[in-house]
């Protein structure tokens, strides 16, 4: 079992509800394929960053699922064959998270072993991007 | 207009204060030192589903701002990169605006 990242994108002809149904439609083939939801969330109706087949918007629905790989593959081709479904994403998650973790953890360790030396100068971290994105 | 731009940028970056034709301009032009925000801020996993984090590094072109100029460290500009392309894929955020 491995943890993943899903989203869709519903075709915007639907309404809220419709689209629904059809995300839970791959929900469900997903499940019977031997997944667990972690996480679930519809994010709503939302405008495309770029059209898609002409449509400016999508219903995005998001879920976090714990599910064996054959079972994400199976969704993703039934995905790619609707018409319903303008895009798809699953993303495995679980060693991106793990190496976090463990990122995190050697430098909280590092920390932790010379804690007497003060703190270096403040550092401006807003600043950087948001200046050079007036100017470009 | 961009190309003036950058041009004044470049000309600023030789750290001698000189600023070209532009006649007596100031010379104190406090430059920040650059950090990476990922480290600063600590922040591990860079999410491609937080579009608030990513479009601060998407420049008004929708091109995905450099490090030379974000200041972010390899590791992460490697992380934000990804990231910033899987958001597209979804049309989170977009390929090219004009």
């Amino acid at each position: 079992m491995r943890l993943y990242d899903i989203v869709v994108l519903v075709t915007p002809d639907l309404n809220d509800e419709d689209a629904a149904k059809v995300a839970a439609e791959y929900k469900k083939v997903l499940t019977d394929g031997g997944a667990t939801v972690v996480k679930e969330e519809p994010w709503g109706k939302r405008r495309l960053a770029f059209p898609i087949h002409r449509k400016r918007d999508a219903h995005y629905h998001y879920w976090q699922v714990d599910a064996p790989p054959a079972a994400v593959a199976e969704a993703e081709r039934r995905m790619g064959l609707s018409d319903q479904i303008l895009r798809h994403l699953a993303v495995r998650v679980d060693e991106e998270l793990k190496r976090s973790a463990k990122m995190a953890e050697r430098l909280r360790k590092k920390a932790a072993k010379r804690p007497p030396r003060p703190a270096p100068a403040a550092t401006p971290t807003e600043g950087a991007p948001a200046t050079e994105r007036s100017e470009s | 207009m961009r190309m003036g731009g950058g041009g004044g940028r470049s000309g600023s970056r030789d750290g001698k204060g000189r600023d070209g034709k532009g006649g007596p301009r100031k010379k104190f032009f406090v430059r920040r030192r650059k950090v990476c925000k990922f480290c600063a801020e600590k922040i591990e996993y860079i999410d491609w589903k937080d579009i608030k984090l990513l479009q601060g590094f998407i420049p008004e072109r929708g091109k995905i701002l450099p490090r030379r100029i974000s200041g972010t460290c390899a590791l992460h500009q490697r992380k934000l990169q990804t990231a910033i392309k899987r958001a597209r894929s979804i049309a989170l955020l977009p390929y090219a605006t004009d």
